[in-house]
């Protein structure tokens, strides 16, 4: 009797032990933040960092996995990554506002609208569509003189550059399928400030797939490439004036260029040297 | 022999367009692009019109192609699987993915008794599903590789080549050319094969060790083909039925007919591809896109 109690207790024993380790592996999470006030999710990297540039940090209580600048979104609760955060982990931060990225986040966006969530949607596709959400967002953090230096700033450095003769400049996101940018892009409009012009802005698309026939054919004198493939001794591109003149730019960072946050000041710097080397 | 001339002739016309078609003015280094894109479409053309010949008169089944067997949907997964793990293709994962798949079928295929050729197919068709589901996984997982995924799915003719991969392409092509090579020799015992298999077992036949060989030995093929172009769909199903309908039921004609059909389809479709539009539409979507009519007009006839 007494021999089988202790077995039992000892069996009882073993198994909650079990238990809690199973429990703990699987609630390894760093535990959701819970300050009182506005609560943000943000699943744009971009208004991420417009977030901390705001001094807004205090509202941010999940971002995603992606969301790696400034070095402080490490001590933040993380949902999940761009394309696929956890709903779960969502909706349990309890959030008075997710940032969404459209067209990438459309299933995330219905299903947050589903659940009476309220949204903020960022899809900028020009420079003043980038303005024009920092200071909503700025708005609706009541931060909205901090928001208005914000783009003062950003407008100071990303003006128009009048050369008169513009280069052809040609943008490589990928190098399999080959994917460029077209003109209904931040990206497009950037590099016409900086005194450029994509060979490729007559494309409607986003992000074009495009043939190797068409990029020598329009033959651009710069060739930027946001990838770490390499491209001087690729088959028939020897005649291109880029590759000629050895005007290719790689070792760039990609997110100066790529979010449309407060570095794109950066990334527009690099495009002005580029261009005027 | 005479009825070769004119699809011989069909090829050349499709090879010249090859060349000659296209968005730029062909100039020196346009049609050095050009003729490295048709090398490539010929190539994959041709080894998927010949895997598709032997695999449905190894198995006297007329839906069979290198999709069926998993081989392809094998190399599929494998070449996203290096696509998530290294952000760019590598044809070795495409390879690996393919023989892997290969083997898997196969001890599915042999864990119980009976025929052994046609289990393979069921094992198969169970392994492409299992295949595609987990490259929609990696596809879900991926997000920013989506595009580099769907374009090895549809398969893309217009990769760059450079000093890195030149000598790499050239090596596979000419081990998958020495391997249809080996298979061609196959032909009689094909031949006999679809006469039914008691005869064929009659004749003395080890139709067991053939479907392994043939099985293996395409798998190889179609590994390597989507290691190179990605996954082409259709080429390897319809191709062969043409051929047939061109050349009768021997494989002594039919399988190099299926080679030339297939590439020069291959190549009219490519063709298509990058003309149609800017953008740079994968071969694969053409392949059906213009296929199926053809074939329904070939059939009707």
């Amino acid at each position: 009797m007494n021999k089988s109690a202790r077995r039992l207790r000892k069996i009882c024993r073993g198994s909650a032990i079990f238990l809690v380790s199973v429990a703990s592996i699987f609630c390894h999470c760093d535990t959701p933040s819970t300050e009182p006030g506005f609560r943000i999710v943000s699943l744009s990297p971009a208004m991420t960092e417009i977030l901390f540039t705001l001094n807004a940090r205090g509202s941010l209580v999940g971002v995603t996995t992606f969301c790696d600048y400034p070095e402080q979104t490490k001590e933040i609760y993380k949902v999940g990554d761009f394309s696929n955060p956890s709903m779960e982990r969502i909706v349990g931060l309890k959030p008075d506002l997710v940032i969404v990225n459209l067209p990438e986040q459309m299933r995330i966006k219905k299903q947050l609208d589903k659940l009476q969530i309220k949204v903020f949607v960022s899809s900028p596709r020009s420079l003043d569509d980038i303005y024009r959400e920092i200071a909503e967002i700025g708005g609706i953090v009541k931060k909205e003189s901090v928001a208005e230096s914000l783009i003062s700033a950003m407008k100071m450095t990303i003006r128009p550059f009048g050369d008169d003769e513009k280069k052809r400049v040609y943008i490589e996101l990928s190098p399999r399928p080959i994917v460029t940018i077209g003109a209904q892009t931040f990206l497009n409009e950037l590099l016409e400030m900086a005194g450029g012009v994509n060979i490729f802005s007559d494309l409607k698309k986003d992000y074009p797939v495009v043939s190797q026939e068409e990029i020598i054919k329009r033959n651009p004198e710069i060739i930027i490439l946001l990838h770490p493939d390499e491209i001087r001794d690729r088959l028939g591109w020897e005649d291109i004036d880029a590759v000629k003149n050895k005007k290719i730019n790689r070792d760039i960072n990609q997110d100066h260029l790529m979010r449309p946050g407060p570095r794109l000041v950066e990334g527009f710097k690099v495009l002005r040297e580029i261009i005027n080397d | 022999m005479t009825r070769y001339i004119p699809v011989i002739l069909i090829f050349m016309i499709a090879v010249l367009v090859g060349i000659i078609v296209g968005p730029a003015h062909p100039t020196g280094e346009i049609i050095q692009l050009r003729i490295s894109r048709v090398i490539l479409g010929i190539f994959a053309g041709g080894m998927l019109g010949f895997c598709g010949c032997i695999l449905q008169g190894l198995f006297g089944n007329p839906l069979v192609e290198p999709y069926t067997l998993g081989s392809a949907s094998g190399a599929a997964l494998g070449g996203s699987i290096g696509i998530l793990i290294f952000g760019a293709i590598s044809p070795i994962f495409a390879f690996l993915g393919s023989l892997g798949v290969g083997f898997f079928v196969f001890t599915i295929a042999r864990m119980r008794g009976g025929l052994f050729r046609d289990r393979l197919i069921l094992a198969g068709v169970v392994m492409s599903f299992l295949c595609s589901s987990l490259v929609m996984i990696i596809m879900v997982i991926g997000g920013r590789e989506l595009y580099e995924i769907l374009y090895l799915l549809m398969g893309y003719l217009g990769i760059i080549i450079n000093a890195a991969n030149r000598l790499f392409i050239i090596l596979l092509i000419a081990i998958s050319l020495v391997l249809i090579i080996f298979l061609y020799r196959y032909y009689r015992e094909l031949d006999i094969i679809s006469q039914g298999l008691e005869t064929a077992a009659g004749l003395g036949i080890d139709i067991q060790k053939l479907s392994l060989i043939i099985f293996f030995t395409t798998s190889l093929v179609i590994g390597l083909t989507v290691s190179i172009v990605g996954a082409i769909g259709f080429v390897g199903l319809v191709i062969p039925h043409i051929s047939k309908l061109l050349f009768g039921p021997k494989h002594l004609y039919n399988l190099p007919a299926s080679f030339i059909l297939g590439a020069t389809f291959l190549l009219f479709a490519d063709a298509v591809s990058r003309t149609i539009t800017v953008y740079e539409l994968p071969v694969g979507v053409v392949t059906s896109l213009v296929g199926v009519p053809f074939f329904i007009y070939l059939y009707k006839k």
